[in-house]
């Protein structure tokens, strides 16, 4: 008895909270038909779920790190650039792994280096000295090699083969191989490959370099033997084989991937848009946010920075315009048999659509993607509770030097988590990409709407983040209706209609709200 | 006899602040040393020295005739030593038993050991899936320590350990803490002089971030003008 009024006590607020929410929502669906609340409330879920995939990785990153990687949402909109590519365009896709991958074996060899370094007894000058000598020869390795190698890529600029053309083509289910594009000529192709390879490891050198500078001395005087790291090594030779595999059966291989069932090509296409995102994550973690640990604002002006930067990037390699990404066929039927009036019709046609309660649902959108968001947010929880790695990751959050005392290296498993949040927001990206199309400034508006849920939810905690961007999807997507439908108010003569600029408005209300009454948000923990 | 750990003219800075400007020290294998000296003194800053959590600027740590003081403070744990921080600091949103389980380091850690953790804290035993945000302050107290117990460790570094618990509480830890002495050496930071002299063999005194004075337990409980100048609140 005392017990169930002391948990009443002590989250009083929060249940007052969410009872008044529920009661908002309540209110919210008594104006509507069943139909229109029941689309607006799937299409709530899954602005909320696209929401949740970046905000998750933000709060954990946060959480862990207390670093506000403001560069979240453009790793969402690379994502979605990344998976529209492998699955519109899988053979520019297959022209872009060879050096990619070349170029991995080389850094992949850091370790190598690590163990070595301290077995060559360099002086302390010449230790300072060669990492900034091999990282500029290595940018001028790969900036005179790899334009040499030649993808066969669209042109923003054509528009027989512009993205607008190849995303149209494709939604129709054309996936025509381009005419591949050799080495110009007069240009040897090993010395391309060697050059990308040797470039590679220059970099690789100086990284090994830079990370030893911090620890000036330890390896001179330890002499301990580091046994070498076969693991890194092996992985290094297999990246260089499969690229150079990839290099030389290029044409079959694109034949394969482009004769691939769309709907694999789209799972492809989602686990290389997270792998890039946790790719670039770690090489962000390790190469910018590490040396920057102790200084927050610096942390916010190089993740700003970061994310300008990767906007002009992508409109560099995709262009300026808008462009569609097509669903994949799965839920992309139509004709007879659709719009879907029951399961089995869903699972026989395909449908795109799904009549409910006389309104029609898109598949993809208002029933996959929520989906989607909740096998997610279980998945990651299990990995929070359950495991070692969410243990620490969970450890950590309050008291990271506490966790490397017991003997765990935290820095890795800082890397680990950054590189998952933004692998996380990357995968957002293209699982959202068919709703919300393809255009630069995807990351910055999404980017927003996180903050905002992240304030209302609790900015580290892992259900907070759910909680608030479930909250921000609802009701944007009500207020959203309801600048269709009007709403009677007793002292006006005509419906209220909220304008779409009001949409955004209504989101930053309900976090001021909610902060002037729970400054640390819905679930966070108070300090 | 070979000193465990052993600090030479430790230097430390947090921030700009010139916290240990010269900590040296010595302790025994197999034994107890209490650090003593008032608050603000440097005595938790000496332990985080120790374990490169505030890495020394200066000076030389010693554990087991390796210099340590470069090191990362993982390696510089998983060599084997043992972290009491003050202040309880458990992890709140983890179970007892996860509490326990992350200071594993090898694989069966905690269940070769776990005998001995509730023997010497039954009580535990009992809370076992409680979240360490629900448990008193001494049992968190008791968690800090058998969290530091699961992995093999040869040296124990325990800050503050009866620090605001109750007179009973204090005992049972003192008896914990005695046990544990009989097999592992301890650097123990103490405030409270009586629990000191119960437990440790020797000690050292730090003032304003430098070590003034060691010795034997006993001579100092027999020097009342050491302890009122060092010890006592000013």
């Amino acid at each position: 008895m005392t017990k169930t009024f002391q948990i009443w006590r002590r989250n009083r607020t929060l249940w007052i909270t969410l009872a008044i929410l529920i009661f908002l929502f309540g209110a919210a669906i008594r104006g509507m038909e069943t139909k229109d609340w029941v689309i607006t409330l799937l299409r709530g879920l899954s602005v909320g779920a696209i929401t949740f995939l970046v905000a998750s990785g933000f709060s954990l990153i946060f959480g862990l790190m207390d670093v506000l990687n403001m560069a979240h949402g453009t790793f969402f909109m690379i994502g979605a650039y990344v998976g529209w590519t492998v699955f519109v365009r899988p053979d520019t896709f297959i022209d872009i792994l060879p050096p990619v991958l070349i170029a991995g074996a080389g850094v992949a060899l850091v370790p190598l280096w690590n163990a070595l370094l301290p077995r060559l007894k360099l002086g302390i000058r010449a230790a300072k000295v060669w990492p900034w000598l091999s990282l500029p020869a290595s940018g001028v390795l790969l900036v005179m090699a790899l334009p040499h190698y030649p993808i066969t890529k669209w042109d923003p600029g054509d528009f027989a083969n512009s993205p607008v053309q190849n995303a149209f083509e494709a939604s129709q289910g054309i996936l025509t191989l381009k005419q591949p594009l050799g080495f110009e000529p007069g240009v040897s192709p090993f010395l391309v490959i060697g050059g990308i390879l040797l470039g590679s490891l220059l970099l690789g050198l100086s990284i090994a370099g830079f990370s030893k500078r911090g620890q000036a001395g330890v390896a001179a005087g330890s002499g301990e033997d580091v046994g070498i790291p076969l693991k890194a090594s092996l992985l290094s030779l297999g990246l260089l084989g499969l690229g150079l595999l990839i290099f030389l059966f290029n044409d079959p291989i694109s034949g394969i991937v482009v004769a691939l069932d769309r709907n694999w090509l789209f799972i492809l296409a989602g686990i290389v848009a997270m792998l890039t995102g946790v790719l670039l994550g770690a090489m962000m973690e390790i190469t910018l946010i590490r040396p920057l640990y102790e200084r927050t604002i610096y942390q916010i002006m190089l993740t700003l920075g970061l994310s300008v930067i990767g906007v002009e990037f992508v409109r560099a390699i995709w262009g300026r315009q808008e462009f569609t990404m097509p669903r994949p066929p799965i839920f992309d039927g139509t004709g007879a048999g659709c719009p879907a009036e029951s399961l089995a019709d869903l699972i026989q046609y395909h449908c795109s659509t799904i009549s409910v309660f006389g309104g029609r649902v898109r598949t993809y959108n208002e029933v996959f993607v929520p989906i989607l968001g909740v096998i997610v947010l279980i998945v990651v929880w299990l990995l929070l509770q359950r495991t070692k790695l969410g243990m620490i990751i969970r450890a950590g959050v309050q008291d990271s030097d506490m966790v490397e005392a017991l003997g765990i290296n935290v820095r890795r498993v800082f890397t680990l988590v950054f590189a998952m949040g933004v692998g996380l927001a990357s995968l957002g990206g293209l699982i959202g990409a068919p709703s919300t199309g393809l255009t630069t400034n995807l990351g910055l508006s999404l980017l927003i709407n996180v903050l905002i849920a992240l304030a209302v939810g609790g900015l580290t905690s892992y259900p907070g983040a759910a909680l608030g961007s479930l909250i921000v999807g609802l009701l944007q997507q009500f207020i959203i209706k309801y600048g269709q439908l009007g709403i009677n108010l007793p002292f006006l003569d005509e419906p209220f209609k909220p304008t779409p600029p009001l949409v955004p408005a209504t989101t930053v209300l309900l976090m001021v709200v909610i902060l002037l009454v729970m400054p640390q948000g819905l679930l966070g923990r108070r300090e | 006899m070979e000193p465990l750990l052993e600090l030479q003219e430790v230097q430390t800075f947090i921030g700009q602040f010139h916290i240990l400007q010269g900590v040296s020290l010595s302790v025994p294998t197999g034994t107890v040393v209490a650090l003593l000296g008032r608050n603000g003194a440097g005595k938790t800053t000496t332990l985080k020295s120790i374990l490169g959590l505030t890495p020394p600027r200066q000076g030389k740590v010693i554990l087991n005739r390796r210099e340590i003081q470069h090191e990362r403070s993982y390696d510089i744990a998983a060599t084997g030593i043992g972290y009491v921080p003050e202040h309880r600091a458990i992890f709140r949103d983890l179970t007892v038993e996860e509490n326990l389980k992350i200071a594993e380091r090898k694989k069966g850690d905690l269940n070769r050991k776990e005998a001995l953790i509730f023997e010497l804290f039954p009580d535990l035993y009992r809370l076992i899936h409680l979240r360490g945000n629900h448990l008193s302050g001494g049992q968190q107290q008791m968690l800090a320590i058998a969290r530091a117990l699961v992995a093999d460790n040869q040296l124990l570094l325990i800050d503050e350990p009866t620090e605001g618990l109750a007179p009973v509480l204090i005992e049972q830890l003192i008896e914990a803490i005695r046990q544990l002495s009989a097999e592992t050496t301890v650097l123990l930071v103490e405030q409270n002089f009586i629990v000191a002299t119960h437990l440790a063999e020797s000690y050292v005194i730090i003032e304003e971030g430098r070590s003034v004075k060691h010795g034997s337990m006993k001579d100092l409980v027999k020097d009342p003008d050491t302890v009122r100048r060092y010890l006592e609140a000013a």
